[in-house]
């Protein structure tokens, strides 16, 4: 049909190529859909066919509580946001099941939250320090909403000493691990191959169970998250974004071939800075909700945990030429001090949306990072080898023992 | 026989206090790296020594005593359609019918020898506000939960014209009565049956036996019906010349029956039945005050568990409007503690329509009183208490003497702390 050089009707002819139907240009064929679109919305808006199926009009009611703080002895902050359609109004509010006066600040400044709107409840209450206190908020038609402040302890305001902990505590958990385990990599560069692979396996091993670990916690937050934000399809867009992202960040930086040693160990360091990022954002909101019991020896079971991430960010490094010493300064730093960071991010302003989605992009690097291994591996000899299958069961096993630690 | 050795059963006891503290999780159910990062953190700064800013009075704000807040619910009751204060003492005797819009009294009539109080309840559905702010989509008698409290006398023909205007769903009326036509039980399977919205039907009752009884829809689902809000009090005065003829019928005594008791229970009578006859006030009996108070709650989330418990309706109605926790309080426009003067004497008509709950209860504080268990008795059932227990559709009546109290607030509620906590909780204010 293009090789007609006439038109019967209207068709499209070689020689009207350049415009688009009935002899417009190209450009208005582009914008025309778009705006039948508009006009398709319009009159759907206009017309509202659905009205018949919306017999009883009224959507219900949708309130969540997004966190709570205990910021003094005697007072409770309830965060509260309306993820419905219409305007709610918390009239009521329960405290362990008793009612309770309180006030609420808006932007409204009243007792109304239009949708999406966030509003702030402070309750004069005498709580006791670690024990359990449900609270309820009631609206207007009598939705109840609820909460537990688990084992309540008083939330420490964001003052110098609050930020040194958590500096300290990240360098603790987070980049004193993982230089010690960087002080193995002459170990690494004097090994075989095969053994060398079997490392890589290794760390690959231990990178996929932290991918899965993360994964489960980043679910689990979203389902926190206000549902108008949909928390567990955002957790796998985080996932998936954040793999193709550092896919093509890599791409481009090795020109589309095999990417460097040095390359691979700069995104493993990223992968495992953002999951430990993570990690300071759980710690620095933990504090941030009073979430704080005694058990110092833990921290040591959480170094333990984390020291296998040293060999995994320089084990890329092993066979290519050894690069300059800042490198493994940067590629500590990247992995290790994100948790003092997420501390700090944590305990200013945390809410189970950010954390879910910092716990899905560091997942997605994870297994960004579990593919490149695979390949680098595959690339110099064989993948699926006895010792790399091995490597990669015992850094599963390892991370599996390790937790042991963290989670008594 | 057999029986078990001391030794057997010590371990057989601690077996199972074993058992019962192994099923009990007390683990909270926290996310594994809120603890983690807590736990971190404290060893962080055991660790180094700065942080652990943990002290009480850390960022208190200077408080000397921290405000610790006050229980209740907070605001006033916005709209006027029940008033919790006029249910109180807003009695139907038939008679006093002024047509207006809720009235039920239709009038007072002889017919056959008999007295007819003559009643019109109106099925309707509405809402009503049971927390300031908080509304119900209630079912009701005349638009009002409880139903308007009807007031006969013994031997009595209560002649009730049902309509039912609901929206949806069918209704009836079944009271608390002895009755002896089954067609006039307001159940499904007798006489008219249930009665479809725009349905009418006139019940006809007898006003047997004396007491404070009830009356409620018997419409299938039963917990639906109750707890939606249709169910009233219904009050059978006593007739003081069946009491004289009948004295037995009227107490829980078996000793001798003297003139002089006779005379009291006559007096009794006479008392208990002010309300439909003035004039009937004995000697030492000029003033007393009758209330009717009927304990109710809503599962206002409708998982079968109640968020308001109130007595006539509205939690906290009898409260004070505000308090500072330490003796000052001020009288709110809708919440407002109920006024008795000390020279009068306190009757209670207590009825429980709780609904979702197996019991409730009543307690008053720095006060004790008689009570009359169905009030179908002229002696008390229990003399002396301060608290007593009732499950639902229990009634009775009880008497209070304040009169060498001092005035102030006395506090009274259901001896249910959570329901106590919930809005079942009230203030007598003696003056
Ligand atoms: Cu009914």
């Amino acid at each position: 049909m293009s090789d007609e050089p006439e038109s019967d009707g209207g068709v499209v002819t070689h020689e009207e190529s350049p415009t688009g139907p009935f002899g417009l240009p190209t450009v208005v064929a582009g914008v025309v859909p778009i705006v039948m679109l508009a006009v398709l919305v319009g009159v759907f808006l206009v017309t509202t066919p659905l009205a018949g199926l919306q017999s009883d009009g009224e959507p219900l009611p949708d309130v969540s509580i997004d966190y709570t703080t205990v910021p003094e002895e005697g007072t409770l902050v309830v965060h509260v946001t309306n993820n419905g359609a219409a305007p709610v109004t918390i009239d009521q509010l329960q405290i362990d099941d008793a009612y309770w006066n309180y006030e609420m600040s808006s932007p409204g400044d009243d007792r109304t939250l239009q949708p999406r709107e966030s509003g702030t409840i402070r309750v004069p209450y005498h709580w006791s320090p670690g024990f359990d206190h449900h609270v309820t908020v009631m609206t207007a038609g009598g939705a109840t909403f609820g909460e537990t402040i688990v084992a309540t302890q008083q939330t420490p305001g964001f003052d110098f000493d609050v930020v040194l902990t958590l500096a300290v505590v990240g360098l603790f958990v987070g980049v004193i691990p993982v230089a010690l385990g960087m002080l193995w990599f002459p170990f690494l560069e004097s090994m075989s191959d095969r053994w060398l692979h079997a490392v890589l396996a290794f760390s690959a091993g231990i990178l996929a169970f932290l991918a899965v670990d993360a994964g489960f916690e980043a679910f689990e937050l979203g389902r926190a998250v206000p549902s108008a934000y949909m928390g567990e399809l955002l957790v796998v867009l985080g996932i998936v974004g954040a793999m193709l992202l550092l896919q093509a960040a890599m791409d481009w930086q090795s020109g589309g071939g095999e990417p460097s040693g040095l390359s691979l160990a700069y995104a493993a360091a990223l992968g495992i800075g953002l999951h430990n990022l993570a990690e300071g954002l759980a710690i620095g909101s933990a504090f941030a909700l009073g979430r704080a019991s005694l058990g110092a020896f833990l921290i040591v079971g959480f170094m333990i945990h984390n020291v296998t991430e040293g060999p995994v960010v320089v084990a890329p490094l092993a066979r290519s030429e050894r690069p300059a010493l800042w490198h493994f300064g940067a590629i500590g730093l990247l992995a290790g001090a994100p948790a003092i960071l997420g501390g700090w991010i944590g305990n200013l302003f945390f809410s189970p949306l950010l954390g879910a989605l910092f716990l899905a992009i560091g997942v997605g690097a994870l297994l960004q990072v579990v593919f490149d291994i695979g390949g680098m591996i595959r690339k110099r000899g064989e993948l699926l080898s006895t010792t790399n299958s091995l490597g990669f069961l015992v850094g599963l096993v390892v991370m599996y023992a390790t937790d042991f630690f963290i989670t008594l | 026989m057999t029986s078990m050795g001391y030794g057997a059963a010590q371990s057989l006891t601690a077996q199972l206090e074993q058992d019962l503290a192994s099923t009990i999780d007390v683990a909270p159910s926290v996310s594994r790296r809120a603890v983690l990062g807590g736990l971190s953190i404290l060893g962080g700064a055991a660790l180094t020594g700065v942080g652990g800013a943990q002290s009480g009075d850390g960022g208190g704000g200077g408080h000397d005593h921290p405000d610790h807040g006050n229980f209740g619910a907070v605001g006033e009751y916005d709209s006027d359609e029940f008033d919790p204060h006029e249910f109180l003492t807003e009695f139907n005797t038939g008679d006093n019918g002024d047509g207006g819009d809720a009235d039920p009294n239709e009038g007072v009539y002889q017919e056959n020898g008999r007295t007819v109080r003559e009643f019109t309840l109106t099925a309707v559905d509405t809402e009503i506000e049971v927390l300031p702010g908080v509304t119900f989509p209630v079912w009701t008698y005349n638009g009002q939960v409880p139903g308007p409290t009807l007031r006969v006398e013994e031997g009595d023909l209560v002649r009730v014209n049902f309509v039912n205007g609901a929206e949806e769903h069918a209704h009836t009326i079944h009271p608390h009565l002895k009755n002896l036509d089954p067609d006039m039980d307001g159940t499904p399977t007798n006489g008219p049956g249930v009665l479809n919205p725009g349905e009418s039907f006139t019940y006809e009752w007898q006003a047997e036996p004396m007491g404070t009884h009830l009356y409620h829809c018997h419409t299938m689902p039963l917990k639906a019906h109750v707890h939606r809000g249709l169910y009233g009090a219904l009050i059978v005065d006593p007739k003081p010349e069946r009491v004289r003829e009948n004295p037995r019928d009227y107490v829980n005594y078996h000793g001798p029956m003297t003139d002089e008791l006779v005379s009291e229970l006559v007096d009794r009578a006479r008392s208990r039945n002010m309300i439909s006859h003035p004039d009937y006030a004995p000697e030492g009996f000029t003033g007393v005050n009758e209330m009717v108070m009927v304990m109710n709650g809503f599962d206002t989330n409708f998982d079968g568990d109640n968020e308001v418990y109130a007595v006539n309706t509205r939690g906290f109605c009898y409260g004070v409007g505000s308090t500072d926790g330490r003796g000052n309080w001020a009288a709110g426009e809708t919440k407002r503690p109920i006024q008795v003067d000390k020279n009068e004497l306190q009757r209670v008509h207590l009825v429980n329509m709780i609904e979702f709950d197996a019991i409730n209860s009543f307690h008053t504080h720095s006060q004790f009183f008689d009570y009359y268990d169905a009030g179908t008795t002229l002696l008390p059932t229990r003399s002396n208490i301060d608290t007593v227990m009732q499950c639902q559709a229990q009634r009775g009546v009880f008497e209070m003497d304040y009169s060498d109290h001092d005035p102030g607030l006395y506090m009274f509620h259901a001896h249910q702390s959570e329901f106590a906590e919930l809005g079942w909780m009230s203030f007598f204010e003696v003056v």
